[in-house]
């Protein structure tokens, strides 16, 4: 079955809203592309219209979580985490547990660049207390909000735009730190997360190698110790992401191998150093080598 | 504190201002002794920091921190000593308020122009919860040059919000230089007047009139979200401070400007 990993979270937050009252939901005009429209629908009183006006949804959304409330505050990842002195004062200075979700990271299409965030996830990261998740498929997304509605703090969930066949194993669990390795390999380790997690399994398939794939869909914190051990085990490791090179997937991983003095051989692929252009979204990931044909490519010149 | 005469407490809180500035060597001493007589009745009457589900005090302009916790002292409501600590690694009393550190305070700020829109995420919440707090904000006349300011102005009206005052501490100054040579306000009244306020403008010194707006709001007197201008004096309180914004804010305060200061003060 296919869902688009944003209809998962909206259908989601509605079954976590009938049991956690403290749930409430802001929004900045765009509930309905966020699919945040489901928890209007289904709880108004504790739905909040804010307008066009993300400085003050961040604040709102702070106030709420403040008095003890837990608020998912959900916009376009490119608009709402561009709000960065807000969100670095009203929640991550005061500690205070709000969910902002970004959606329509990476390649989303022909609104182009000022509408797709490819610098989030590297922004958030440098957010104290911030957890931030990325989940990869629809049943991941289910699993991952309901860990946001549970955790008490600010927390950075990235949600794709994007349909995605459910291609996690049937007894698949998102644990928070701990990401799973979907595959099992040898030498080679593919890291990735999101929508092209799955592009990275499928062209990793077509590749007759041990090649071992890891979701890493908790992106922040992570427990250190558990990603060491599997890191140790590969010589060639490569990250894939719908995201720029700075500061993203790629970062969090050349980071640990920098600070642990591991010695290995390391690609980071994603997004340049550039704004994206406007296309369809497959002819957006042909063009930046996300589809599963670059993809296959580039992990058999890797490996 | 019981006995003393309100005019009275609000010379010791300046005291209090200038002791902690004097012995951190930094801090904003002009904008703390404008809004003394502001923070002090609204935590007089509006907020019962004993009480569980309390009113809330939104300091807006957060770096008015010093007149803030010189308040809370005044009001035995921190530890003793604990003035000497303002600006110092472990402190409760940071630079700005920090809400992780000073659980007395509401929210954190320093970053102008947010906290308004935490007043009305506080607001909300009282809404759903049916427990009708009141909440208290107060602005600096520069900070409401933040465009965020406007985009919560806009909401309160727009949904009739009437459990938030906002005060402005109207001290005339800014950062640099004086509102009218940095951006002039044209029309103000009339602009919050216009988002769906009513508004009032007082002596913001004048603990009378300040109590009087503060008892009626208190009572759910308005039928519309409430807005009041308060006519400060940037260092108010001290001769050589009062309009003169070398002492916004203060690098190294002299042990001779500290003491003329204190004997003005006594």
């Amino acid at each position: 079955m296919s869902l688009s990993i944003r209809e998962a979270f909206g259908l989601e937050l509605v079954r976590l809203g009938k049991k956690n009252k403290k749930i409430v939901a802001v929004s900045c005009d765009l509930k309905d592309a966020c699919k945040l429209s489901f928890f209007f629908d289904k709880f108004p009183k504790r739905s909040f219209e804010v307008g066009i006006a993300e400085a003050n949804a961040v604040g709102i959304a702070a106030g709420l979580a403040l008095s003890g409330f837990r608020p998912y505050l959900a916009s376009f990842a490119s608009f709402i985490t561009g709000k960065n002195v807000e969100i670095r004062t009203s929640i991550s200075y005061n500690n205070c547990g709000v969910v902002i979700v970004g959606t329509h990271g990476g390649l989303i299409g022909p609104d182009g660049a000022t509408q797709s965030s490819f610098q989030d996830i590297a922004v958030m990261r440098s957010l104290p207390y911030f957890e931030i998740i990325q989940p990869s498929s629809p049943k991941e997304t289910r699993q991952a909000v309901a860990y946001s509605a549970r955790s008490k703090k600010p927390l950075y969930l990235r949600i794709a735009r994007n349909e995605v066949m459910e291609f996690l194993p049937k007894n698949y669990k998102f644990k928070m730190g701990f990401p799973a390795l979907i595959k099992k390999g040898k030498k080679n380790l593919i890291i990735s997360s999101g929508p092209i997690l799955s592009n990275c399994y499928y062209a990793s398939k077509k590749i007759n190698k041990d090649i071992a794939i890891m979701n890493l869909s908790s992106i922040k914190p992570l427990n250190e110790k558990y990603i060491l051990k599997i890191l140790k085990k590969y010589k060639n490791i490569i990250t894939v992401e719908d995201h720029s090179t700075i500061g993203g997937l790629g970062s969090v991983i050349a980071e640990i191998i920098a600070k642990n003095n591991l010695n290995k051989n390391l690609k980071i692929h994603g997004i340049q150093d550039d704004f994206i252009d406007s296309d369809t979204p497959s002819s957006l990931e042909k063009h930046y080598k996300l589809d599963i044909n670059s993809l296959f490519k580039i992990f058999k010149k890797f490996f | 504190m019981i006995n003393k005469s309100p005019s009275k407490i609000c010379k010791n809180i300046r005291k209090k201002i200038l002791f902690s500035i004097y012995n951190a060597r930094s801090g904003h001493v002009g904008p703390s002794l404008s809004s003394v007589e502001l923070i002090y009745s609204i935590i007089k009457l509006g907020i019962n920091y004993k009480k569980k589900n309390r009113n809330k005090f939104i300091l807006s302009k957060g770096h008015a921190a010093p007149a803030l916790y010189a308040t809370l002292d005044e009001f035995k409501l921190l530890k003793k000593n604990e003035l000497k600590t303002l600006r110092k690694v472990k402190s409760r009393l940071q630079g700005h308020p920090d809400k992780k550190k000073l659980n007395l305070v509401d929210t954190g700020t320093g970053a102008l122009g947010q906290g308004l829109s935490i007043s009305i995420g506080y607001s909300l919440s009282s809404n759903l919860l049916k427990l009708n707090t009141k909440i208290f904000c107060l602005l600096g006349d520069g900070e409401i040059q933040e465009g965020q300011i406007w985009e919560s102005a806009m909401y309160i009206g727009a949904h009739n919000i009437k459990n938030i005052i906002v005060f402005i501490d109207g001290n005339k100054f800014q950062n640099e230089r004086s509102i009218a040579e940095t951006l002039p306000e044209k029309n103000l009244l009339k602009k919050w007047q216009s988002f769906g306020f009513i508004t009032k403008k007082i002596n913001g010194h004048s603990i009378n009139s300040i109590e009087k707006i503060i008892n009626s709001f208190m009572k759910n007197k308005n039928n519309k979200p409430l807005l009041v201008y308060c006519d400060t004096i940037k260092g108010k309180g001290v001769s050589f401070m009062e309009n003169n914004n070398k002492f916004h804010s203060v690098k190294d305060l002299s042990e001779e400007n500290y003491k003329k200061a204190i004997s003005e003060l006594s």
